[in-house]
């Protein structure tokens, strides 16, 4: 278990006009988790998490941030909010500035740091968003999801330790948000602790590490996503509902199918697994397909596209922003662009190949989890790395090898 | 909205790779040349190198420009209708005496001088327009900055121009949310409205305040404002254009300076 870098004790708030939003919260959250905030209007999540980085101050009890009470001292909040960034769910109220890259510097230059610091810091954190080349745009010429990850590019370039965001994926459309949900991914991946708030209980279940269930100014449930969202009592007095796995999962054991004890499906390939070991006098063993990864990093394009072209009808899945932008602009068709990794898992299990397109960072991450698959379900999917530049060695199989 | 189309074109026009210190000294430098200019003729002469600049190297459509022109044109020929009737002369073609001592009546001279105040505007509105649709205003703070104009004032350009756009969103919100609630339907109607209009945005102007320093607050604001990345340095070839064409426009002042028309 890694160190605890926020807490809260016992914290009470109420707003000047009298509506006590917050009343007796007390939590901690550690260092690289993933947090979602789950509760209705008014419940009292926006109001915590401007507690986070001392935008307001509890009227009593502690917060603590890095095991220490958070100072409200002009020098220590600027310290404080420098390592929490924030991201405000309506970006036009956080950008400021009149170009992208402006607003993207405004951090890095009020923290003093040099103009060729600055520079490339911005280039860095517009990069890691996916915005390359939109510094001189302004603003309100940008889209929604644009927007937001300008924002979060601004809240990046700080490079705080937590990043807070207050519903991330409110106003975009279904496959935006699942962009900013696997851009937080990959920010939690390199070791950010993420904390986000919303009302998608579809979006925080296979993405939260833990769920914190609000209601009231009050903490109703706190755990794993499993078991937070599992509560018919507790999700129907948080005005939420049951994610459809997990009602599905609760109506198959109500009715004997599945084991009490079973671990409760988390993705759509968890519930296939639980299907298919509810059906394992039926099914016939085969082999599964492969799960090739491509580092899209270096230069590849032409190589990957030739092969692909006589590998036609491959599905192909493009993970994380660099990798999906270089995807598009050449001109490869992505069968996925999110759940990547789950997805291929269930196309190896239907003994089809395919391929992940994504940067050398995430690679490990894919072994990982297809390794975790493997022993958990007894399956056995081979993980390649495909390069073609050592066409002997690597070469992958066609896919009716 | 006409300022957010004026501003796309600025964006993405032709010229925008530029350096905007030379746009803007052909722009200015052509407004300079019309107001000394003594004569009709080189303000046309401006007009029409300004206008082929628009049109073939910025690639304005003519459609979009020959709109914005023709507002501008509009008030100027109303302007210089007063002009030319009320300006006295020796010549006198046409005169009415409305009353003792005041009559309207087109001269010679009056003639001319509404001719030379008429070239004058289409000599400047089209430098205005090349300025405006050649140069984004992102580009003019770094000019502005260059030329050392106090960083206050180039900060509060910079915040009013990114609020504007967010109040001017919000107007048109409220303004159709009015319309589709048969806000206009009527003139009585319509002043309530507009009143209403007025009052909603002048509180989303002030929460657009509240938020916008809590938002600065949010991200270590410490006094500063970051510059743009360094722009491109000034090239030759555009350079030596613009030095030509304001040469030229001199010499055409003081070449023409005599001829009048009638």
């Amino acid at each position: 278990m890694s160190s605890i870098i926020l807490e809260a004790r016992d914290i009470r708030y109420r707003y000047p006009r009298g509506m006590e939003a917050v009343r007796g919260i007390s939590f901690h959250i550690r260092k690289r988790e993933k947090i979602a905030l789950v509760g209705p209007n008014g419940a009292g999540k926006s109001t915590l998490l401007t507690m986070f980085n001392g935008m307001i101050r509890p009227d009593s009890g502690t917060m603590l941030f890095d095991n220490k009470p958070m100072q409200y001292d002009a020098s220590s909040l600027r310290d404080l909010r420098r390592r929490v960034g924030f991201v405000l769910q309506n970006p036009d109220r956080q950008i400021i500035a009149p170009t992208v890259y402006q607003d993207v510097a405004f951090g890095p230059t009020n923290l003093g740091y040099r103009d060729e610091e600055v520079e490339e810091t911005v280039t860095r954190a517009l990069r890691h968003v996916g915005l390359e080349g939109f510094g001189r745009r302004p603003p309100h010429q940008l889209s929604g999801g644009e927007k937001k990850r300008v924002a979060i590019a601004g809240v990046l370039a700080m490079d705080p330790d937590v990043l807070v965001f207050d519903e991330p994926t409110s106003g975009l459309d279904p496959s935006g948000s699942e962009d900013i949900m696997e851009l937080l991914d990959e920010l939690n991946h390199e070791g950010k602790t993420i904390i986000i708030s919303t009302h998608d209980v579809e979006l925080a279940y296979p993405w939260a590490d833990r769920a914190i269930l609000m209601l009231n100014g009050r903490i109703l449930q706190e755990d794993v996503p499993e078991i937070a969202f599992g509560n018919p009592e507790s999700v129907r007095r948080a005005h939420l509902f049951l994610p459809t796995l997990l009602e599905l999962h609760q109506e198959l054991q109500k009715r004997g199918y599945v084991p009490d004890d079973q671990k409760r499906p988390r993705t759509v390939l968890d519930m296939m697994h639980c299907i298919e070991t509810l059906l394992e006098q039926y099914a016939v063993p085969k082999a599964c397909g492969t799960i090739m990864v491509c580092n899209a990093e270096p230069d590849w394009d032409e190589r990957v596209i030739s092969w692909l072209g006589k590998n036609n009808g491959l599905p192909v899945g493009a993970m994380g922003t660099r990798a999906k932008q270089r995807a598009e602009s050449s001109g490869i068709p992505l069968t996925f662009t999110y759940g990547v990794i789950d997805k291929c898992i269930l196309k190896a299990l239907l003994g089809e190949n395919s391929l992940i397109l994504t940067t050398s960072s995430m690679i490990p991450r894919v072994q990982k989890r297809v390794e975790a698959y493997c022993t958990e379900s007894g399956a056995s999917i081979p993980v390649r790395l495909f390069n073609p530049g050592l066409p002997d060695a690597d070469s992958p199989p066609s896919p009716e090898a | 909205m006409f300022e957010e189309l004026l501003e796309d074109i600025a964006q993405k026009n032709g010229l925008s790779e530029v350096h905007p210190s030379l746009k803007l000294i052909a722009g200015l430098g052509a407004i300079v040349l019309c107001l000394f200019s003594s004569g009709f003729l080189p303000p046309l002469v401006i007009a029409f190198v300004l206008a082929i600049a628009i049109l073939v190297l910025a690639q304005v459509e003519l459609r979009i420009y020959a709109g914005l022109f023709l507002i501008p044109v509009w008030f100027a020929l109303m302007g210089v209708a007063g002009i030319i009737l009320i300006t006295g002369g020796q010549d006198v073609y046409w005169q009415l005496d409305l009353l003792p001592g005041f009559a309207l009546s087109v001269t010679r001279e009056s003639i001319n001088q509404g001719i030379y105040v008429f070239c004058r505007v289409i000599g400047g509105m089209s430098a205005l327009f090349f300025i405006a649709l050649t140069t984004p205003m992102t580009d003019i703070f770094s000019v502005l900055r260059k030329v050392q104009v106090p960083e206050t004032i180039i900060d509060l350009m910079m915040i009013i121009y990114r609020t504007i756009f967010i109040l001017l969103d919000q107007v048109i919100q409220i303004y159709h949310a009015q319309i589709m609630r048969l806000g206009y339907s009527s003139y009585r109607e319509s002043i309530t409205s507009f009143a209403q209009l007025c009052g909603a945005a002048f509180i989303a102007s002030w929460n657009a305040g509240d938020d916008l320093v809590r938002a600065m607050d949010a991200r270590c604001y410490a006094g500063k404002f970051a510059l743009m990345k360094k722009s491109r340095p000034v090239e030759v070839v555009p350079c030596l254009v613009v030095i030509a064409f304001l040469a030229f426009s001199l010499l055409i002042v003081m070449a023409t300076g005599t001829i009048i028309l009638v």
